[in-house]
């Protein structure tokens, strides 16, 4: 995530502000999963509130409104106090399923190189006891036109997403422990 | 050998019975096109189709594809697969439309505010049609006369007397509409993904009879029972809208990210590609039930008319 921060301030010229609603011929998803030791209510009960991100190692702070509730939003700050931010909104929250989903509504392509962003947080049951924690995002690159420039194509969009969740998850896996081990 | 050998074989059945209906299903992360008999609900065979493929057109005698990363509408043989034409396009295909009675396909250029008419069996380009900002699904009345045209960020459908490819009209519709088709009446319908609604219009008269409100991100359309079938991408869902009445009589549940639809010849299946899930649902659209969920290829988006036989 940091890494992105510091990506080409020449890329954002070229993302055209009037162009924003397009978007490019081919959406990516991206899945990730890890597997932990502990139960899933305990996994869940640390990552399943929209307002509270602290598990995750890029986030710095969060601050937000309306809790968990349908159209709740939240912002980022990635880093350190005075770093990028992303601007998300809940659409879909359950404790049932402990699952919640969300999307994007502001981000500078050089911070995460993507648009249309669109994602989910699940919890589950493991097999053989622990949980399996799964990421799942939809999205597409950042650059909305025809051939577009390599840190903005669909490649970078889906490494971007993929380090995003992977950081998450590892700190999961570190904090709750691998199952059987 | 032995799956493009039962395929020919369904083919062969098809007409005299409501149990041949094929499902071309592009599968876009894939790379393929996912054949699938909706009746017994297996896949029967994947063709590879490079460059990302999306929009997609069924005739009697071909299948049209057009992969947006490859810039490239194919025509394939239905039976196997095999291309028997290609054209790569300067600028962004993505929707496309089938004229069977003047054998032409029309290719909507998602950059260039344009439309492409190919001819449909060497895929030559032989005209080019301006449109608003943007367009994306394209359709041809029943009757041939009107093709229609989503010009997404010009918020507006296009109108073109089919024939003679002249404009007809500009109708302003709700925001963003991507997917639109013809009703069985005539009417278009129109999914708009910035409202949440869609907008059906006469095509005579280019006016906006209603707007229907729907759920998240409305996509694409298809008609069976009487009734509009609208995918959902945002929701899971299909909204089921009476024709009658021109409200939402049901809400379906489906996979993740539902995407193109499409109705059975018989009108009695309304089949669902679910881009993140890669399955298809097939639903009763008499009871409104799912009958099948079909596994198919890596994200299937199935933009256009995707069920086999000439069913515009």
């Amino acid at each position: 995530m940091r890494k992105r921060a510091f990506l080409g301030v020449l890329i954002a010229a070229t993302a055209l502000p009037g162009l924003v609603l397009a978007h490019g011929p081919t959406r990516q998803k991206v899945t990730l999963t890890t597997e932990v030791a502990a139960d899933p209510a305990d996994v869940w009960a640390a990552i399943g509130d929209f307002q509270d991100m602290s598990w995750h190692p890029a986030v710095h702070a969060s601050t937000g409104e309306n809790g968990n509730d349908i159209d709740a939003t939240r912002v980022l700050t990635l880093g350190a106090a005075d770093g990028p931010t992303i601007s998300e909104i809940l659409y879909k929250f359950s404790d049932e399923k402990m699952s919640y989903s969300y999307r994007i509504t502001d981000v500078k392509v050089e911070v995460l190189p993507v648009t249309n962003y669109s994602s989910h947080l699940t919890v589950k049951p493991r097999a053989d006891g622990g949980s399996i924690v799964e990421w799942r995002g939809a999205f597409y690159r950042g650059y909305p036109n025809n051939d577009p420039p390599e840190e903005l194509n669909d490649a970078a969009a889906i490494a971007a997403v993929t380090g995003v969740y992977q950081a998450g998850l590892d700190a999961l896996t570190a904090k709750f422990g691998a199952p059987g081990s | 050998m032995r799956p493009v050998r039962e395929l020919a074989l369904v083919l062969a059945l098809a007409g005299s019975s409501a149990a041949a209906d094929l499902a071309y299903i592009t599968c876009q992360n894939g790379d393929a096109v996912g054949v699938i008999d909706t009746t017994t609900g297996a896949q029967i065979v994947e063709w590879s189709v490079p460059g990302k493929p999306a929009g997609v057109a069924v005739a009697q005698d071909a299948v049209f594809t057009v992969a947006p990363e490859a810039k490239t509408v194919r025509r394939h043989d239905p039976a196997s697969g095999t291309v028997q034409a290609s054209i790569t396009l300067d600028g962004g295909p993505i929707g496309i439309a089938h004229d069977p009675a003047r054998g032409r396909l029309f290719v909507s250029d998602w950059y260039n505010a344009r439309i492409w008419v190919l001819d449909a069996t060497t895929l030559a380009t032989t005209a080019e049609l301006t449109v608003g900002a943007a367009p994306a699904g394209l359709a041809l009345s029943a009757d041939g006369r009107t093709l229609a045209s989503a010009d997404r960020d010009a918020d507006q459908v296009t109108l073109f007397e089919a024939d003679s490819l002249t404009p007809r009209a500009q109708v302003i519709v709700g925001a963003r509409p991507f997917g639109l088709r013809f009703g069985p009446a005539g009417r278009l319908f129109v999914g708009n993904v910035g409202s949440d609604d869609v907008t059906v219009i006469d095509p005579d008269t280019a006016s906006v009879i209603t707007t229907v409100p729907v759920g998240a991100r409305p996509y694409g359309v298809a008609f069976a029972r009487g009734r509009a079938f609208v995918t959902n991408q945002y929701e899971d869902s299909v909204s089921v809208i009476n024709l009658s009445t021109l409200t939402t009589e049901a809400t379906l549940d489906t996979g993740e990210y539902p995407e193109g639809i499409d109705a059975s010849r018989d009108g009695s299946q309304i089949i669902v590609a679910n881009w993140f899930d890669n399955t298809v649902t097939i639903f009763s659209a008499d009871t409104l039930s799912v009958l099948q969920t079909v596994t198919t290829c890596d994200g299937p988006r199935a933009f256009g008319t995707f069920l086999g036989g000439d069913i515009q």
